[in-house]
C-alpha cells in the first residue's frame, strides 16, 4: 500500500567534508539513521522558518559565550564544540543537521549574540587585478 | 375464604338439619289435619299432605344435593387458584433469578470468549437448577446470545478495519517521513526548498498523529516501533514535532532520562494530544510550558497551559472522560466530543500503565500531568543527537585545530529573533580610495573624521610644507622627470654585492664553495646520522 520508494540521491563527494576519525558514532549514522534513532523532526530541531542569515558552507562560527541553560541540547553542542573555529559544513557534519537547519540555528545564535561569523573571503571579495597590478608595479619602483 | 378451611361435616349436618325441620314440620301438620277434618275429606287432604311432605323432602334433598356440589365447585377453585398463585410466584421467582444469574452469567461467559452454543450449555445443563428449565427460556437466552454476539463482531470487525486502515496510512506516512528526512539532507543547501520540505514534512507528522489515533481508538498500537532508547528531551521533542503548534512549547527543565524503545511510541502520543490540547484551548498567543522531573513512581510530566479556567465541574467532567475512557467505554460519546485526544490519552493510560489527571493551573489554565511509570524508562544510553553529541563531538586539539581563544564566558540571552543591524557578518575588506605618488593604492582608515577637521589638517600640511619641514603627511611635491633617472640595476645584483662584501675579510673557503665543487662536500651526506636522528629512530 506505500508508494514506490524513492531512489536516493547521492550528495555530491564535495558538498560533504569527509567526517575526520574521531567522528563519534552518533554523527556517523547520516540521515537514516537520525531519523530511526529519533523522533524529533527537523522542524522542531531548527526552529522557527523565517529570515536566515547569509551564510556559507565554510564560514567560520566562534562561540563568544558559554551555552546558557535556555539553549537547544543541539545549540549547546554547537556552542562547545566553536570554542575553535569551525565552518558551517564541519558543523554540519558534526551534528548530522542538513545545512538550511544548521544556518537557522546558527542564526539563532547569531541574534543571541552568542557566536560570531566570519564571512569567508569569496571570490567577489578578492582585490581585483588591476589592484594587483598597481601594487607590483608600485613595489617595483621602491 | 374461611369455607375452604371449614370442615365440610358440619355444614353439611346443619343444612341436613335445617332442611329435616320444615319436612318434619310438614309431616305433623299433614297428620293433625287428617286428624282434624271430616272423613270424606281426609283422603283428599292426606294425599295433599303427603304429597306436600314429600315435595319438600325433595327440595330439600335438592337443596342438600346442590349445596354440597357448590361446596365442591369452590374447593376446586380455592385449589386452583392456589395452584396458579404457586405457579406465579415460582415464575417470578425464575424471572428473577434468570435477571440477576443466568444472564450476567452468560454475558460473562460470551465476553470471556466462549460461543454462544457453549455459553447455552453450559448454562442449561451444568448448572442443576435450570436442567428442567423450559424450553422457552433456553430459546431467549440462545436468541439473546446471539444478538449480542452478532453486535459484538460487528464492533470487533468495524475496530479491526479502522485499525488495519490507520495502519496503512501510519506506514505510508512512516515512508514519508523518511524520505521527506533524506530530501531535507538532499537539499539542505537550498533554504527555500528546505522550508517548503519543512512544511510538508510538518503536515506529515499531523496525519501519521491522527492515524496513531484512529489506531489506538480502535484497540492497536500507537504506532512505529523505535528500536533504542530514546532520551525523555526527545521523546517530548518528538511530541512537539506531531502538533500544529509546537512555536508555542517551551521546554522548561526536563529530567535526564531514557525511555524504553517499546514505551517510546506511547509516551510521545499521549504527550502529543495532551499539548495538543492544551495549546488547542489557550489563547494562540500564550506559550504552553512544559517540564518533567523524576519522582517515586517513574517520570511527571506536567503541561501548564493559559487557557480557560479549569472549575471542578468542568474538571469533573473530564476526569469523567478519561476514566470512561480507560474502560474503554466511552465509543458512544466520542461523536459528540471534541476532545478525542483525552480519550486516547486514557487509553493509552490503561494499556500502558501510565496516569493522567488535570488540575488547575497556576496560569489560569489547566495542569495536565502526566505519570510515566518507571518500567517505562531504562539506564541504557540513548544515542541521539539531543545528547551526548557535545561531549563526544568535539575534535580534539590534537587533530591539528588550533586552541581557540579562552575567553571568559558571558551570560547573555537571546532577545528578538531579528538579526540587530549593529551586527556585521562582514570581514573588513580594504577599501582603494586614494593613491599615493608612488603609484601605490593607499587606505584609509575607516574612522570618520568631520570634513571640516580634515580641511583644517590639510591647510596645516601645506603650511608646513611651504614653511620647509614637511610632516610624515606632506606628499612629494616633487615632480618624478625632474629626478635625475636612477640607476637601473638588474634585480639580483644586490646579492653578489652581499657575498662581495662577506669574502673580503673571511680568509677559508669560498662561501660559495659548495656550488662551485659539490663533490668536495659528499662526505657530508654519506656520513651516518649524528645523534640527533637516534632519538627518532626510537619512535619505530
Amino acid at each position: 500500500m506505500t508508494p514506490p520508494q524513492r531512489k536516493r540521491r547521492r550528495p555530491r563527494p564535495e558538498h560533504v567534508p569527509p567526517p575526520l576519525p574521531s567522528t563519534p558514532p552518533a554523527a556517523e549514522g547520516g540521515g537514516e539513521e537520525g531519523d530511526k534513532k529519533n523522533p524529533e523532526r527537523l522542524y522542531v530541531i531548527s526552529g522557527a522558518d523565517g529570515a536566515r542569515a547569509e551564510l556559507d558552507l565554510v564560514t567560520l562560527i566562534v562561540a563568544r559565550a558559554a551555552a546558557p541553560p535556555s539553549v537547544t541540547p543541539e545549540q549547546a553542542a554547537l556552542l562547545r564544540l566553536c570554542l575553535a573555529p569551525l565552518s558551517v559544513a564541519e558543523l554540519s557534519a558534526y551534528l548530522d543537521l542538513p545545512f538550511s537547519a544548521m544556518t537557522a540555528l546558527i542564526t539563532e545564535l547569531i541574534t543571541a549574540e552568542l557566536v560570531q561569523a566570519r564571512a569567508p573571503i569569496v571570490r567577489q571579495a578578492l582585490p581585483d587585478r588591476s589592484l594587483l597590478e598597481a601594487v607590483m608595479h608600485g613595489l617595483q619602483k621602491l | 375464604m374461611v369455607s375452604v378451611q371449614s370442615p365440610p361435616d358440619g355444614r353439611e349436618l346443619s343444612l341436613a338439619r335445617v332442611l329435616l325441620l320444615p319436612a318434619i314440620l310438614m309431616a305433623a301438620v299433614t297428620a293433625a289435619a287428617v286428624v282434624l277434618v271430616a272423613g270424606p275429606a281426609r283422603t283428599a287432604v292426606g294425599v295433599c299432605g303427603t304429597v306436600g311432605t314429600l315435595l319438600v323432602l325433595a327440595t330439600a334433598a335438592e337443596a342438600v344435593r346442590r349445596g354440597r356440589g357448590l361446596r365442591d365447585a369452590r374447593a376446586e377453585h380455592a385449589r386452583h387458584r392456589a395452584y396458579l398463585e404457586q405457579r406465579l410466584a415460582t415464575s417470578d421467582e425464575e424471572i428473577d433469578r434468570l435477571g440477576q444469574e443466568v444472564f450476567p452469567t452468560a454475558l460473562y461467559r460470551l465476553k470471556a470468549g466462549e460461543s454462544p452454543k457453549e455459553v447455552v450449555r453450559q448454562v442449561f445443563e451444568v448448572d442443576p437448577r435450570m436442567r428442567h428449565a423450559p424450553e422457552s427460556q433456553r430459546r431467549l437466552i440462545r436468541i439473546m446470545l446471539d444478538i449480542v454476539d452478532e453486535e459484538d463482531l460487528q464492533r470487533d470487525s468495524l475496530e479491526r478495519s479502522f485499525v488495519s486502515i490507520a495502519r496503512r496510512v501510519q506506514a505510508i506516512v512512516h515512508q514519508q517521513a523518511h524520505e521527506l528526512r533524506e530530501m531535507e539532507e538532499d537539499h539542505g543547501r537550498n533554504p527555500e526548498v528546505f522550508d517548503d520540505l519543512l512544511r510538508i514534512d510538518h503536515g506529515t507528522a499531523l496525519i501519521g498523529r491522527l492515524a496513531d489515533s484512529v489506531s489506538v481508538l480502535g484497540g492497536g498500537r500507537p504506532g512505529r516501533q523505535w528500536p533504542n532508547p530514546v532520551a525523555l528531551y526527545s521523546v517530548l521533542r518528538g511530541a512537539m514535532s506531531r502538533i500544529l503548534e509546537y512555536r508555542r512549547i517551551e521546554l522548561h527543565s526536563i529530567c535526564q532520562v531514557n525511555i524504553k524503545g517499546t514505551s517510546v511510541e506511547p509516551v510521545i502520543h499521549a504527550a502529543a494530544e495532551l499539548l495538543d490540547n492544551a495549546t488547542r484551548y489557550s489563547p494562540p498567543s500564550t506559550k504552553v510550558h512544559v517540564t518533567a522531573v523524576e519522582v517515586q513512581s517513574g517520570v511527571c510530566i506536567e503541561i501548564e497551559d493559559a487557557g480557560v479556567i479549569l472549575n471542578e465541574e468542568a474538571r469533573d467532567r473530564l476526569e469523567g472522560l478519561l476514566e470512561k475512557a480507560k474502560q474503554g467505554k466511552d465509543i458512544q460519546v466520542l461523536s459528540e466530543n471534541p476532545r478525542v485526544g483525552l480519550s486516547v490519552v486514557g487509553r493509552l493510560c490503561r494499556t500502558y500503565n501510565m496516569d493522567v489527571s488535570l488540575r488547575a493551573s497556576a496560569y489560569g489554565g489547566v495542569r495536565a500531568v502526566l505519570i510515566v511509570p518507571s518500567d517505562m524508562m531504562t539506564t541504557d544510553p540513548a544515542p541521539g543527537i539531543a545528547h551526548g553529541i557535545g561531549a563526544t563531538g568535539i575534535p580534539k586539539p590534537e587533530l591539528g585545530a588550533l586552541e581557540g581563544p579562552k575567553r571568559p564566558p558571558k551570560k547573555r540571552r537571546p532577545t528578538s529573533p531579528r538579526i540587530p543591524a549593529g551586527i556585521s557578518m562582514e570581514d573588513d575588506v580594504p577599501e582603494v580610495t586614494e593613491w599615493t605618488a608612488g603609484g601605490l593604492p593607499q587606505r584609509r582608515s575607516r574612522m570618520k573624521t568631520p570634513l571640516s577637521r580634515r580641511l583644517a589638517e590639510q591647510a596645516a600640511i601645506d603650511r608646513a610644507e611651504r614653511e620647509g619641514n614637511p610632516t610624515i603627511w606632506s606628499q612629494h611635491k616633487e615632480p618624478e622627470p625632474a629626478q635625475p633617472e636612477p640607476e637601473r640595476r638588474e634585480p639580483g645584483l644586490w646579492v653578489e654585492a652581499f657575498w662581495e662584501g662577506l669574502k673580503k675579510n673571511n680568509p677559508g673557503v669560498h662561501p660559495t664553495d659548495f656550488t662551485r665543487n659539490p663533490t668536495k662536500y659528499l662526505h657530508l651526506i654519506n656520513d651516518p646520522a649524528g645523534t640527533e636522528a637516534d632519538d627518532e629512530g626510537d619512535l619505530k
